[in-house]
């Protein structure tokens, strides 16, 4: 297989693998899918799709500026790919913003309700209109080859020169308004990315972007295509960019100085690390390759150089994106497996439409080909299946589909089954109480207990009162402890425990011991419990849903037993304060959990968060006559 | 067993799933492709729609050609054909798993009538394979997968029919149901590639069929020079 082949082969895979992801990003939501969570909501689809997508793009209102209104012809050869770049740079952006967005379906809010306050709304409206200007910019490209279209195209062609100078206006506007959307986040972004001038800085390294992209178009088809390299031409974006990224590092250097945030920058941490590598690699290594006229014509640095730019100029939207801001919101987040795979995925898919295009319509005025799928080339037997894969064509589509179709089906079967069926309520087993008199209660062991005298309640109620609280159900047990059934603090849980039953692990029992025989097998139609275990006794129980074989969560089973009855005994007793929720939970806090508290309140995440008051805890020595009698009460 | 099983209903299952439908889909547009191709390239455009369409629907019918000289066969076949895809599609234990994982849930098959389609569907598989190894004009045209295909058929029914309809203990249980869920995956991932994909191309066999003659009539001696085998029989 040729080099075109295999590359649209691996680009199918990872599209195939990243639709599976994408169907159950949809089904299941963000929370199945990413790492994102409330104080890190941008992510790698922001920084990498949204943000870079919008920056690749760059180089349709570059290229057409330097040829429709500097009227340099020489550039002609490069319009045509810059502009179907832009487009597929726009489709990727809003493809992935779509996986980002919460409510995707409302998508079309930003149209009919208008809030012209957000920055968001004018970026909203900037990728609308832009992407349908470059619609119109590119369409006469593939209406070219229908004759039937001619009316369409002559009119759109009539047009044109409204269209590019549109296009250059509104993504002028997009790229520098990406930039005013972090203007209104100086305490989130880290201080050597926030700037004043973050407008200014976005669009000038846009426009140096917008040109690498170009240049690393034409050297990748070349490469890909074995075509004839644009050395010449490579050469002179070159040396342009050399002026664009000299103004762009004496741009960003006098803000870095004027905000004196030099020290910062040789402060030694990771930020810092990360800023002057971004410096280095999107400004300082591409102007010494591309400034030095030996190295410039050389294809090899043409390569380096471009990369070096695209890279870091991506990296750069990254770290404004949110890279950066995990430093001050203190947050750990690294994007999951299942994010990754969709950026590679929304990249791949631009990348086939790319591809198609530039093999199916004139965008350079020699038409790349695919060797294996030209209309004449010999059928052939596909050597590792010895199967005939039918004409060149057709062979094709079959080898590609069957990636797209292998890659979807492993995407679905590496789907984590939790991640799957969301994180849900967080699962605490729980640890019985302490005490004997007097009960601490502590379920998931984070020292806010509740304390219970159950002294006292027996004394109250009765000593034949057991069963007002207590279900009497496990055999060998005179009463059984509430944490026995209900062993989760927040989720109800399968206190039946079917599998357990069925398993020969377990109680290797058959099924139709239990179920009735020649009828559906089902909880309705099985025996009761008491039939197998004729000690459990339900009769003198307190007992709640019995048939649903679910016990309620430790919370819940508390709240429902102790408020119910606190509820009762406050109006017989006329005690209201008996249902206030601190009737029972007495916040105390020993020492040393209050000391890592403090600790934690030191973190820059923690200033939002309002802590409740903690009440040291009294020494009873310390107590007052009245508090006493109160406790005793 | 039990991971194992766990794995098989899982992971295992949404890849061989996936496999299937998307395999079915995938030569049902190819097929669709093919067709289009080859209609540009045919000489006589004129399709007989209609009578294609006829045709396709006939067999469709269990009462058809067929019917009227291998009468035992084509009920068989029928019987077969509505067990093998009734009793999986609408078994209330799997519209229950499906209920369970995606939330999605349909009509279901009545206990008895379960029971009962699922030998049926047995007998009949074993009986068609009787059928084939001992008609000599049937083995004559069978290849290895023909033979293998009924048997590997019976897997999950004989399996599933254990699990669902016998007491036998926890460790069997789980052994016969790790078959069925294997074998089940197992066909799954056959399907698309095999001949089972009659299930999606059926409906498209006709046009196939007729638009074969729809080229002009130095197609075969074009063949032929291509493959430099100039007067070479086609």
């Amino acid at each position: 297989m040729n080099r075109v082949q295999n590359t649209k082969i691996i680009l199918w895979l990872i599209t195939g693998f990243a639709a599976a992801v994408g169907l159950n990003r949809f089904i299941f939501g963000l929370g199945a899918t990413t790492n994102l969570t409330d104080s890190t909501p941008w992510g790698l689809w922001i920084g990498f799709d949204v943000m870079g997508g919008v920056a690749l793009a760059a180089g349709g209102f570059v290229m057409t500026a330097i040829f429709y209104i500097m009227k340099r012809e020489e550039f002609h050869p490069l319009v045509k790919p810059a502009v179907l770049t832009a487009f597929l740079g726009y489709m990727a952006v809003i493809l992935g913003l779509l996986f980002d967005l919460g409510l995707p379906w409302n998508i079309w809010h930003m149209i009919i309700f208008w809030n012209p306050h957000s920055p968001l709304f004018e970026v909203g409206w900037c990728v609308m209109l832009y992407s349908a200007v470059l619609l119109l910019e590119f369409s006469p490209v593939p209406l070219e080859k229908y004759s039937r279209y001619a009316k369409i195209r002559n009119f759109l062609m009539k047009f044109r020169f409204v269209f590019v100078l549109l296009g250059i206006m509104l993504s002028t506007l997009h790229q520098s308004s990406l930039g005013s959307l972090f203007l209104i986040m100086p305490f989130k972004l880290h201080p050597l990315w926030y700037s004043n001038i973050l407008p200014i800085q976005f669009f000038l390294s846009a426009v140096a972007l917008g040109l690498m992209m170009v240049a690393f178009e034409s050297l990748a088809s070349h490469w890909l295509y074995k075509r004839k390299p644009e050395t010449s031409l490579v050469e002179k974006l070159g040396k342009t960019v050399v002026w664009v990224l000299s103004i762009y590092l004496i741009v960003k250097i006098i803000d870095i100085l004027a905000a004196g945030e030099i020290t910062i920058v040789l402060n030694g941490s990771w930020e810092s690390f990360v800023f002057i590598s971004e410096i280095f690699i999107s400004i300082i290594f591409p102007i010494i390759i591309f400034s030095v006229p030996k190295m410039r014509r050389n294809i090899k640095a043409q390569w380096i150089g471009s990369f070096m730019v695209v890279f870091g100029m991506v990296f750069n939207r990254i770290n404004v994106g949110g890279l950066t801001m995990l430093s001050i919101t203190g947050d750990s987040y690294t994007p999951s497996w299942m994010e990754i795979t969709i950026s590679l995925g929304v990249v791949s898919a631009a990348a086939l439409v790319f591809l198609f295009v530039i093999e199916h319509f004139n965008i350079w005025d020699l038409k790349p080909q695919d060797p294996e799928s030209l209309p004449h080339t010999a059928p052939s037997f596909d050597y590792s299946s010895h199967a005939w894969l039918g004409t060149p064509d057709a062979a094709s589509l079959t080898k590609f589909s069957l990636a797209f179709v292998l890659s979807f089906a492993v995407g679905m079967a590496l789907m984590p089954e939790k991640k799957l069926h969301g994180k849900g309520i967080e699962e605490i087993t729980v640890s019985r109480a302490s005490g004997i008199e007097r009960l601490l209660i502590n379920g998931n062991k984070d020292d806010n207990l509740v304390e219970f005298p159950h002294k006292e309640h027996i004394a109250r109620l009765g000593e034949d009162q057991c069963a007002q609280c207590h279900h009497l159900t496990l055999p060998r047990f005179i009463e059984n402890s509430c944490w026995e059934c209900h062993t989760n603090m927040y989720k109800p849980v399968d206190y039946f425990k079917h599998n357990w039953h069925a398993s020969s692990s377990g109680a290797n029992i058959k099924c139709d011991n239990c179920h009735v025989e020649g009828v559906q097998r089902e909880s309705k139609s099985a025996k009761n419990c008491v039939d197998c275990h004729p000690k459990y006794d339900f009769n003198n129980a307190r007992f709640i849903g019995s048939q649903k074989y679910f016990a309620i969560s430790y919370t819940d089973a508390f709240h429902q037993l102790c408020v119910s009855c606190h509820f009762i005994k406050a109006d017989e007793l006329n005690k209201q304060n008996l249902t206030e929720c601190k009737s029972c939970h007495k916040v105390k806090i020993h020492d040393q959990v209050a000391e890592n508290l403090k600790w934690k309140t030191t973190l820059p995440h923690f200033n939002s968060v309002i802590l409740p008051n903690i009440e040291k805890e009294k020494n009873q020595s310390e107590m007052s006559k009245d508090e006493k009698e109160n406790i005793n009460n | 067993m039990e991971s194992w099983l766990e794995f098989a209903k899982g992971p295992l299952f949404r890849l061989t799933f996936a496999i299937m439908l998307l395999g079915l889909i995938r030569i049902f547009m190819l097929d669709i492709w093919g067709i289009y191709k080859a209609y540009r390239k045919a000489g006589d455009k004129n399709m007989p729609w209609k009578l294609v369409l006829s045709r396709g629907l006939e067999w469709f019918f269990p009462v058809n050609r067929v019917a009227r000289n291998r009468p035992f066969y084509s009920t068989f076949s029928t019987l077969f054909h509505i067990g093998l895809l009734v009793v999986p599609i609408f078994l209330y234990a799997h519209v229950k798993q499906w209920e369970k994982s995606i939330g999605i849930s349909w009509i279901t098959l009545p206990f008895d009538w379960a029971y009962w389609l699922t030998i049926s569907t047995i007998v009949f598989a074993i009986a068609l394979l009787m059928g084939r190894m001992f008609n000599k004009s049937s083995s004559f045209l069978s290849r290895k997968q023909d033979y293998l295909w009924p048997i590997l058929l019976l897997i999950p029914f004989i399996t599933g029919f254990v699990c669902a309809h016998l007491n036998v203990n926890p460790t069997y249980y789980q052994f016969f149901m790790l078959m069925h869920v294997l074998s089940g995956n197992l066909i799954f991932i056959l399907i698309p590639f095999t001949k089972i994909a009659h299930c999606v191309l059926m409906p498209l066999s006709q046009v196939v069929c007729t638009i074969a003659w729809k080229f002009p009539p130095e197609t075969d001696e074009a063949v032929c020079s291509t493959l430099n085998k100039k007067g070479a029989a086609v």
